[in-house]
C-alpha cells in the first residue's frame, strides 16, 4: 500500500498554521452549533456553504470536516445534558445518556460519548485512508449504467428507509430532482422550466436550495412554535468528564461493536447515521437483557457508548464514500458534494489523480479534527452549555441574517433572495407536515448525475433499457438495494404486528 | 429565553366556544380556543396543502415538457427525465392526499394549551414578512439598514418585545457583517442610501 506516505504528505499539508487554524475554527464552530438546541451540523454546513467564495478549496473542506464532526460531538453533549438532540443521529444517545445525567453521572456520560465518538471517528478515518483509493480504483469501471444504479440506490434508500411514510419521502425526492432539472439542459442546450427568465438559465443554485431547506425553513419552523412550546432548558450540572477504569472496561466492547455497526452505513446511503445509531443501541439492549443484572433503563453506559461510536464511524466512512465515489449518504454529505462542485471538482477517481494534495490533506485533517474535538470537548463540556444563554430571538434572527448574507454573497441578486424565501416556505411546510428533508437534498445534488447517466446509457444502446442492467456491478448494486428494502419492509411489518398485540 | 409573557394567540377575538359544544375529543382538558375548523371536514386535513404544492410543481414540469422547444434531439432528450418526474409527482400527490383524506393528521402539541392553528401565524408573518421586506428593500436601503430590519422582524417574531434594543443589536450585527464581508473580504454588498444615493 502506498497510502501511508501519501497520508504523511497530507499531514504535512494539513499541519500548516493556516490549515490548522481552519481545523480548530471548524471544530469550535461545529461544536457551538451542535450545542444549540435544535441545530445540528447540517445547518452549520449549509450556512457555511456560501463562504466557499472566500476560501481556497483545501481550507474550505478542512473547515467543513471540522464542522461536520464538531456538530456530532456538540449535539451529543446536549443530548446527554438536556435531552435536546439537534439531529436524528443524536436521538439514540439521549435514552441512556440523559438518564445517566439525571442520575448525577453526567461527567461519565460526557466522557463515554466523547471517547466513543473519537474511537469511531479514528477507526473509520483509518479505514478510509486505506480503502478509499481502492474504492476510487473500482469506480473506474463505472460507466453511465453503473452511476445511474448508484444514484437510484441513493434515491430509493434515503427516501424509504428513514422516513416514516414512503410516499412523503419519495415526494421530497421528486421535489429535489425537479428543482435540479430547471435551467439549460447540459446535453442539448434546451431551456427547461425557466419561463424565459434569464435568472434561471444557469439553473437554481444548490446554495440557494441548501440554505433555504436546511436553514431558513428551520427558522420559520421554530418561529411557528417558539412562543408556544417552552422546552425545559435547565442544564444538569456536569463536572469535569472522566471515567473510572472499571467504567472504561465496561464501555470498551460497546465502543467496538458500535464502530463496526456504523462502518458499512458510511457507504450504504440510507440517510446518514440515524439507522446505525439506533441499530447499535438496539444490539446493546438485547445483549444487556441476557446479562445477570440488566442495566438498561437505569443509565447503562453501554447504551450510550455504542450509538456514539456508530454515529461517528458512519460519518467518517461517509466522507470516504463521498471522496471516492462522489456518493453522498446524508444531507450533510450532499452539501459537501455541492461544495466540491462550487470549486469545479468532481469527487471520484479523478479527484485522487488530479488533486492528491487536497484529498490527502483533507483525510489527514480528519485525524487532527478528532484530536482537537476530544481536547475541546472533554474538559470544557460545561463551558459549552453556557452558549444556551444566547436568547433564542437573537440566535434565530442572526441565522436569518446569515442566510440572506450567504445567498446574496454568492449570487448578488435579489431574485435569489426571493427564491430562497419561496423554497424556505416549502421547507417549512415539509417540516410542519413531516416530510423528510434529506431526499430532497440528495435528489437536488445527484439529480444531474442520474439524468445524464441514464441518457448516456440509453443513447449508446439505442434506447434499449436492458443496457441499464447488463453488468455485474449493476446487478450487485440493485441486489443490495433489494436487500435493504427487504429489511426495511420486514422491520416495518414487525413493528406493526407488535403494535397490534 | 424570552420573557414568559402570556402567549395569547393573535386570533383571540373569536371567543373560545364553551366546552360543552362539540369540544375536541382528543384534548378535552387543554385551555384555549378551539382549533379552527374543528368538527368540520378540514380539521386535521390542512396537510392537503403539501400534495397541492407537489401536484402544482409536477404540472408545471409537465407543462414545461409539453411546451419545450426541443429541436431534433435523439430519443432520451431533455424531456425524458422530467416527464418521468412529473408523472411520478402527480401519482405521489394523489397517494398522499388519499392518505390524509382517510386519516386526518393531528400534530403533537406539547404546549399544554389548545390553539386555533397549530402554527403561530403571527410569528410566521413577522419572520416571513421581514425576510420579504429585506429581499425587496435591500438595493434601496443598503445592506446595513435592510439587515437590521430583518434582524428586528425575526427577533420580534420570536417574541422579543424590546424594539429599540433589538434594532440596535440588529444594526450592530449587520454592520459587523458589512465590515467583515464587504470591507475585509471584498464582497459587493449594497450600501444603499447610506452610501449617498442609489
Amino acid at each position: 500500500m502506498d497510502s501511508l506516505p501519501l497520508l504523511m504528505e497530507g499531514f504535512a499539508g494539513a499541519l500548516t498554521p493556516a490549515n490548522l487554524l481552519w481545523v480548530v475554527v471548524g471544530c469550535l464552530l461545529g461544536t457551538a452549533v451542535g450545542v444549540m438546541p435544535g441545530l445540528g451540523s447540517s445547518m452549520a454546513v449549509a450556512l457555511l456553504l456560501p463562504m466557499t467564495f472566500a476560501l481556497d478549496p483545501t481550507a474550505a473542506f478542512i473547515l467543513f470536516a471540522g464542522v461536520y464532526f464538531g456538530g456530532l460531538f456538540g449535539d451529543s453533549t446536549m443530548a446527554i445534558l438536556m435531552n435536546t438532540p439537534g439531529q436524528a443521529s443524536a436521538i439514540a444517545s439521549t435514552f441512556e445518556g440523559h438518564r445517566m445525567a439525571l442520575d448525577g453521572r453526567a461527567p461519565q456520560a460526557l466522557a463515554t460519548a466523547a471517547i466513543g465518538a473519537f474511537i469511531g471517528g479514528i477507526i473509520a478515518s483509518t479505514i478510509v485512508v486505506f480503502f478509499a483509493p481502492t474504492l476510487a480504483e473500482l469506480s473506474r469501471y463505472f460507466g453511465p449504467a453503473e452511476y445511474f444504479a448508484l444514484a437510484v440506490f441513493a434515491f430509493i434508500a434515503t427516501s424509504s428507509v428513514v422516513s416514516e411514510s414512503v410516499p412523503k419521502g419519495l415526494a421530497s425526492l421528486m421535489l429535489g430532482l425537479g428543482l435540479s432539472t430547471v435551467g439549460i439542459d447540459a446535453v442539448t442546450g434546451t431551456q427547461r422550466f425557466t419561463l424565459g427568465a434569464p435568472q434561471l438559465f444557469e439553473g437554481i443554485s444548490l446554495i440557494t436550495v441548501t440554505v433555504a431547506i436546511l436553514a431558513l425553513g428551520e427558522v420559520f419552523h421554530v418561529a411557528s412554535r417558539a412562543r408556544r412550546d417552552h422546552p425545559d432548558l435547565k442544564t444538569r450540572s456536569a463536572g469535569r468528564p472522566w471515567l473510572k477504569w472499571a467504567e472504561f472496561k465496561e464501555a470498551a466492547p460497546a465502543w467496538g461493536r458500535g464502530t463496526v455497526i456504523g462502518l458499512p452505513f458510511g457507504v450504504i446511503p440510507v440517510g446518514g447515521s440515524e439507522v446505525p445509531t439506533f441499530m447499535a443501541y438496539d444490539v446493546e439492549r438485547r445483549l444487556d437483557r441476557r446479562r445477570r443484572l440488566p442495566q438498561f433503563g437505569k443509565g447503562a453506559i453501554r447504551g450510550l457508548a455504542a450509538p456514539e461510536a456508530a454515529g461517528n464511524s458512519t460519518t467518517g466512512m461517509a466522507m470516504g464514500a463521498l471522496l471516492a465515489l462522489g456518493l453522498p449518504v446524508s444531507a450533510t454529505a450532499a452539501i459537501m458534494l455541492a461544495a466540491f462542485r462550487q470549486y469545479g471538482l468532481q469527487p471520484g477517481p479523478l479527484l485522487f489523480d488530479r488533486n492528491p494534495e487536497l484529498v490527502w490533506a483533507l483525510l489527514a485533517s480528519f485525524f487532527i479534527a478528532m484530536v482537537v474535538l476530544l481536547i475541546i470537548n472533554l474538559p470544557f463540556a460545561q463551558l459549552w452549555s453556557k452558549l444556551l444563554l444566547i436568547p433564542q430571538p437573537y440566535l434565530y434572527a442572526g441565522i436569518a441574517l446569515f442566510c440572506g448574507l450567504g445567498v446574496f454573497a454568492t449570487s448578488g441578486r435579489v431574485f435569489d433572495l426571493l427564491l430562497l424565501l419561496g423554497i424556505g416556505l416549502v421547507g417549512f411546510g415539509m417540516r410542519r407536515y413531516g416530510y423528510p428533508l434529506a431526499p430532497l437534498m440528495i435528489g437536488m445534488v445527484l439529480g444531474p448525475l442520474a439524468e445524464t447517466s441514464i441518457r448516456d446509457a440509453l443513447l449508446s444502446s439505442d434506447g434499449n433499457y436492458a443496457a441499464l442492467i447488463d453488468s455485474p456491478i449493476t446487478w450487485f448494486i440493485y441486489g443490495l438495494l433489494a436487500l435493504v428494502l427487504a429489511f426495511t419492509v420486514r422491520a416495518a411489518v414487525r413493528k406493526k404486528s407488535r403494535q397490534d398485540i | 429565553m424570552s420573557t414568559p409573557m402570556n402567549p395569547s394567540p393573535p386570533a383571540h377575538e373569536d371567543p373560545a366556544p364553551p366546552a360543552s359544544s362539540a369540544s375536541g375529543p382528543d384534548q378535552p382538558d387543554h385551555p384555549g380556543p378551539a382549533p379552527a375548523g374543528e368538527g368540520t371536514f378540514w380539521h386535521g386535513r390542512s396537510g392537503l396543502i403539501m400534495p397541492v404544492v407537489i401536484a402544482g410543481f409536477s404540472l408545471y414540469i409537465l407543462f414545461g415538457v409539453a411546451t419545450m422547444d426541443v429541436g431534433d434531439a435523439d430519443f432520451p432528450g431533455p424531456q425524458f427525465f422530467p416527464s418521468i418526474l412529473g408523472v411520478l409527482g402527480l401519482v405521489l400527490a394523489g397517494i398522499i392526499a388519499a392518505g390524509i383524506l382517510r386519516k386526518p393528521e393531528h400534530p403533537e402539541n406539547s404546549s399544554g394549551k389548545s390553539w386555533r392553528f397549530h402554527s403561530d401565524f403571527n410569528a410566521l408573518g413577522w419572520t416571513v414578512g421581514g425576510f420579504l421586506a429585506f429581499a425587496v428593500l435591500l438595493p434601496w436601503l443598503g445592506w446595513i439598514l435592510a439587515g437590521g430590519l430583518l434582524f428586528w422582524c425575526v427577533a420580534r417574531g420570536f417574541g422579543s418585545r424590546r424594539a429599540l434594543f433589538d434594532i440596535l443589536v440588529g444594526l450592530f450585527m449587520s454592520s459587523v457583517a458589512y465590515l467583515g464581508f464587504s470591507v475585509a473580504l471584498g464582497l459587493n454588498l449594497p450600501s444603499g442610501i447610506l452610501g449617498g444615493g442609489f
